[in-house]
């Protein structure tokens, strides 16, 4: 015969819980299966990462720089802060010329008044012919700076090129005259235009600054400690 | 570049005169002094760069001359 119950009530008797009892008492029963507590270590006994819908964030480590970034509604990932300026570069001219200029190939340096540089990369230039430091969306501004006599007129223009400067195609320009201004002979006037290029391949996306006069005789107003004719070169976005 | 008042005062202004275009330029733009000046090597005419077809610096006489007759000039239309 198989004893599986003790009536205790009926014998009359106690079991002690604390010293009379010993081995597991089953989970199917209520009990822990164990013979001891069992805590989870989270710093020893947890491995892997906590799923997203979970509450975790997918992740068992990050980047340096980086922050969390949502994909979607659930999926999380580590992603760099957009947002500022990842690109910005200026170019003055630091001479003058006469008449036309298309391009402008020659005296060209990049602007460093109180010790500023660029943001990024940063352009690089020879013979007038500008190349991006990576793709992305670029505003490419020209300030141009004209002396003019009492009649002059003045055109700023930018072109770009997809195959590294074989050919170009203006992308715009901006005219300005002196029409109109009391000190005709000695007057200066100004326009700015600016283009925005979806620049796919930085490898061969090339820019070019053009300046054209009606009186072959006027020259542009320049500068070696400040800017006066210049070209700025901005990366809004990816 | 000329004074405030448009006078011209250096030999800058006078070489805007002799050619039109981007012949020449500096090797020390900070420091526009004649020995300084040097010609471009490429210019930009119509859209294309080409050789630049100025091959010879004005000397430096040259330009001082030019410079008082722009002086000059404008000294009597003022």
């Amino acid at each position: 015969m198989t004893l599986t119950t003790i009536n205790l009530a009926a014998l009359g008797d106690t079991i002690n819980l604390s010293t009379e009892v010993t081995g597991t008492l089953p989970t199917g029963n209520g009990g822990t299966g164990s013979t001891a507590t069992t805590f989870v270590n989270a710093a020893s006994n947890v491995t892997g990462t906590l799923p997203v819908p979970n509450g975790g964030t997918g992740l068992a480590s990050g980047t340096t720089d980086q922050f969390l970034k949502f994909t979607g509604s659930t999926t999380v990932a580590s992603a760099a802060v957009e947002g500022g300026l990842s690109g910005y570069d200026r170019w003055q001219m630091n001479s003058t010329f006469s008449g036309d200029a298309e391009p402008i190939t020659a005296n060209w340096a990049r602007t460093g008044h109180g010790e500023f540089a660029k943001i990024g990369t940063g352009m690089t230039q020879s013979s007038g012919v500008f190349t991006f430091p990576n793709t992305g969306i670029w505003e490419v501004k020209f300030t141009c700076q004209f002396y003019g006599d009492t009649n002059a007129f003045g055109r700023a223009q930018i072109k770009w090129s997809t195959n590294s400067g074989g050919s170009f195609t203006s992308s715009g320009w901006g005219d300005n005259s002196s029409w109109g201004q009391p000190n005709g002979n000695n007057g200066q006037y100004q326009t700015i235009t600016s283009s925005i290029l979806n620049v796919t391949n930085a490898g061969t996306f090339r820019v070019n600054i053009n300046a054209e006069q009606s009186n072959n005789s006027n020259g542009y107003v320049y500068g070696t400690g400040a800017d006066c004719t210049f070209a700025e070169f901005t990366q809004l976005g990816t | 570049m000329p004074d405030n008042n448009g006078r011209p005062n250096h030999i800058e202004d006078a070489l805007i005169t002799l050619n039109r275009g981007q012949w020449f330029g500096w090797t020390n733009p900070k420091d526009k002094i004649y020995v300084n000046l040097k010609l471009s090597e490429k210019v930009g005419v119509s859209g294309n760069i080409v050789d630049n077809p100025i091959t010879e610096l004005p000397t430096e006489i040259e330009l001082t001359t030019k410079l008082k007759e722009l002086q000059d000039a404008w000294d009597d239309n003022s």
